[in-house]
């Protein structure tokens, strides 16, 4: 005949579905205007991703999400099977009842991943999401969190990422302690949050936003840490706890490989009555990162004498302890450093301690050439443990 | 089972040991065991058939029926390179980014083969890559590059694309199509068929351009600056008796408004007859809310019952061609979203009556454009939508492989094909579909 035959209707349907998830939304839709056997073919995919390049760009918000809501509303109603992953991500939807309706059908169709990234508005998850109980995955952006009295929690939810959610302290505990195998867990744009962690399966934690007390109560897996804490400018409030936030944030991490720490991060964990001897050592961690941590606070009164000024001994974290060692080390990071003592104490205790360190970056906040040569001196005097130990000095 | 039938088959062989592989042409060769074993499936062959498989020519392993002997040697290239445990990320990137260049076909056979022999990276790269190839491409390139049969109907073409990418406007019509459509039937069975010709002699911009001159006084829209500026160059070409087409003109510029809302229909007509990619210019704006909505649904009843009105009153005899002037652009143009957007809709009005007979006009290659021809009759209106009746119903409607430069002689073609013209016709271009 001389027609050439058909070169990709006839592959296994995993690849074509294969093909078609690496397309954008629209693209895969648009393959059903190909012929007969592509018809339907993308209306099996398990994963559907939204944002506003879904409809066509245009100056008018209102149009834009009117067109958005009804390319979703289409596409839900002509897939067929189940849905696992929803992804949408737009700030051109916020509080719309269309949405609740999405949730309810996903919530029929055997979700797994729910992303749902909205713009700032206050769009309240409706509880049909609290019966998603296959859901593994959970983002939530800007929304409103109040889960039902008989809620008990996502059995099978190993991520959870909530960004500037309005829900109250006891459900978020209550949330966290009802997800056995939660194993991701990200809290952002909190105010004054007080909370109690206690997550058995927990290996990544990152906080940010003004926390007002954490305790990670039982998190023994946990294997890095981000933190990026702001807090009130009065201490006062701080002073009245007796415990140490050393102990309460890092006294039950054994297995902790990464700690990133932002601004208020030391300033927070020096407050309360130090109790002398910590529990644990940290032999696995490998990587230490503070940024714009300020170590300035050397005010006698207040405590933030976390890092200890004895020549002799390097007891940061145990102070009986002599030869402390951190033995999996590698990796210092440190910015906006600008050469006080505790700051340099807390180097040289770090390279007096990592038989294994290998690279030392820090960043500079200082301006003046001379103080920044001193600083540099000073640090190429520390003695260093490690052979491989590379002091990197790089400038803002 | 594995682990002790892998110390036994390594330390046999003193030197590299090699598996036998058949494939479905009879053809049989002989490879380097970790490179086969790389393979998920002759892998598991291997391990399951025990020792004797695939270690001689006699008991050689048989490869699936997808796997033929070009792709088998692609694939094993592929697996020479990644079972080196020694490479970096980058050298395996840099490496798959120049393996997966070649053609479609082989593309395809290569992630058929990778697939049956479950060699998952593979059909994960190829399978990229076709995604790469079909991306962004419209779908008459995507069907000659993969020589897809191009045979769905036209209506099952819009399908996904009219629910998801509706216009509220394009319902409003159809509903107005769907209610003329009946009424038509009735009458038809009434009345027997007329035939008579007439023919329009005015241009199609010269309606526009009168129509426009009314919509600019009619229609407020707060964002038709640029549109009003393009009114203004139609203006020019108005001329004509229009005295007896007041009335009816009217009709259309409220219709125009009411449909509109804020409406851009002038504008819109223009993008379609100039085949403008701009989708910021032509793109409509309907800001339709539920009280909007509920204006527009009355003021479609109202059209319609002044329609009907209207044609009874008017008298006009006058027999006019119908010139449609519009320019056509035939350069292949990549599918833009306002393109594919039902988004245009154009409503002229030319009186007289006519004949319960329509055209339609497809015209294949870069751009379709489906003309709904609008008739109606002594004392009544008749709307069509085309889009469902035409194709089967017109008499042989010619088709065009390119758009012809002057569209106008296209749509006279089409419209000499019928029996029938249309006197009064309300011109309405459903779908702009460029694809």
């Amino acid at each position: 005949m001389g027609e050439s035959p058909d070169l990709i209707s006839d592959l296994p349907q995993s690849i074509l579905e294969n093909i078609l998830t690496h397309l954008s939304i629209r693209d895969a839709i648009r393959t059903s205007l190909l012929s007969t056997k592509w018809r339907y073919k993308w209306s099996t995919l398990t994963d559907l991703a939204f944002d506003e390049k879904c409809v066509s760009p245009s100056t008018d918000r209102a149009l834009v999400e009117t067109n958005l809501v009804r390319f979703i509303t289409g596409v839900l109603l002509l897939h067929q099977g189940p849905i696992h992953k929803f992804h949408l991500s737009t700030s051109f939807l916020q509080c719309r009842p269309d949405i609740d309706q999405w949730l309810l059908f996903l919530s029929r169709n055997g979700i797994k991943e729910l992303v749902l990234e909205l713009g700032e508005g206050e769009f309240r998850v409706p509880s049909c999401l609290f019966q998603c109980l296959k859901l593994t995955r959970l983002e939530l952006c800007h929304c409103e969190f109040d889960p039902p009295k008989s809620f008990n929690g996502f059995s099978s939810l190993k991520s959870l990422t909530l960004h500037q959610i309005l829900v109250s302290p006891e459900a978020i505990e209550s949330l966290i302690s009802g997800c056995p195998l939660l194993e991701f867990l990200s809290l952002s744009y909190f105010d004054s949050l007080v909370l109690s962690i206690s997550a058995p399966n927990l290996m990544y934690l990152y906080l940010d936003g003004e926390f007002k007390d954490i305790f990670l109560e039982n998190t023994p897996k946990l294997v890095a840490i981000s933190v990026s804490m702001y807090m009130h400018e009065d201490v006062a409030d701080f002073e009245q706890s007796s415990d140490y936030n050393l102990v309460k944030f890092l006294g039950g991490v054994p297995l902790l490989e990464k700690l990133v720490g932002y601004i208020y991060f030391t300033k927070y964990l020096s407050v309360g009555d130090d109790p002398g001897r910590l529990p644990i050592t940290y032999i696995h961690l490998k990587t230490i990162e503070l940024y714009q941590v300020s170590f300035e606070d050397a005010n006698e009164a207040s405590p933030i004498q976390l890092f200890p000024l004895e020549e002799e001994s390097f007891d940061l974290f145990e102070r009986d302890y002599f030869e402390y060692k951190l033995p999996r080390l590698e990796t210092v990071r440190m910015t906006d450093v600008s050469g006080i003592r505790n700051e340099l104490e807390f180097i040289r205790f770090l390279m007096g301690t990592s038989p294994v360190l290998e690279t030392v970056i820090v960043t500079s906040s200082l301006s003046d050439k001379d103080a920044r040569m001193e600083m540099v001196v000073e640090l190429l005097r520390f003695p260093r443990v490690s052979p491989r130990a590379q002091l990197l000095f790089l400038q803002d | 089972m594995s682990e002790a039938d892998m110390a036994i088959i390594k330390p046999e062989m003193m030197m590299k040991s090699y598996i036998w592989l058949e494939t479905t042409d009879g053809s049989i060769q002989q490879v380097e065991q970790e490179i086969a074993m790389y393979c998920p499936m002759i892998c598991h062959e291997v391990l399951q058939k025990g020792l004797g498989a695939g270690s001689s020519k006699n008991c050689a392993i048989s490869l699936p029926q997808r796997v033929n002997p070009a792709m088998l040697s692609l694939i094993l290239d592929y697996c020479r390179f990644h079972q080196v445990p020694g490479r970096s990320n980058k050298e395996r990137k840099v490496h798959d980014e120049k393996f997966i260049r070649m053609d479609t076909k082989r593309l395809c056979e290569l992630a058929s083969a990778a697939d049956s022999l479950q060699l998952k990276p593979l059909v994960d790269l190829s399978s990229r890559a076709l995604a790469r190839i079909i991306e962004g491409k419209t779908p008459e390139e995507i069907r000659e590059i993969f020589h897809l049969p191009d045979d769905l109907t036209e209506e099952e073409k819009l399908e996904p694309l009219k629910n998801l990418m509706d216009d509220p406007r394009i319902r409003l019509l159809n509903r107005l199509y769907a209610k003329k459509r009946k009424e038509l039937k009735e009458r038809e069975k009434l009345k027997g068929k007329e035939v008579e010709e007439r023919v329009d002699e005015r241009s199609v911009d010269d309606l526009l351009s009168f129509i426009n001159g009314k919509d600019h006084k009619v229609v407020k829209t707060s964002k038709s600056k640029k549109k009003n500026k393009k009114r203004k160059e139609h203006k020019n070409k108005v001329s004509h008796n229009l005295h007896s087409k007041q009335q009816g003109v009217q009709i259309v510029d409220e219709t125009a408004a009411s449909l509109g809302g804020v409406s851009n229909l002038p504008s819109m007509e223009e993008d379609i007859f100039s085949l403008k990619t701009d989708s910021e210019d032509g793109y409509v704006d309907d800001g339709m809310d539920p009280v909007l909505k509920e204006m527009l649904d009355r003021e479609v009843e109202d059209f319609a019952r002044r329609l009907n009105s209207s044609w009874v009153l008017s008298s006009g005899q006058e027999r006019q061609p119908v010139h449609f002037s519009i320019n056509g652009n035939g350069a292949t143009r990549r599918l833009t979203a306002f393109q594919v957007m039902l988004g245009s809709l154009i409503l002229l009005m030319v009186f007289g009556w006519q004949v319960p007979e329509f055209c339609g006009v497809t015209v294949k290659g870069n751009s379709r454009v489906r003309i709904s021809g609008l008739t109606g009759t002594e004392g009544g209106d008749e709307w069509f939508d085309l889009s469902y009746i035409i194709l089967d119903e017109a008499s042989d409607p010619p088709k065009y492989d390119n758009v012809p430069a002057d569209r106008e002689d296209l749509v006279r073609d089409v419209l000499s094909s019928t029996l029938l013209f249309p006197f009064e016709l309300q011109l309405c271009i459903s779908e702009l579909e460029l694809l």
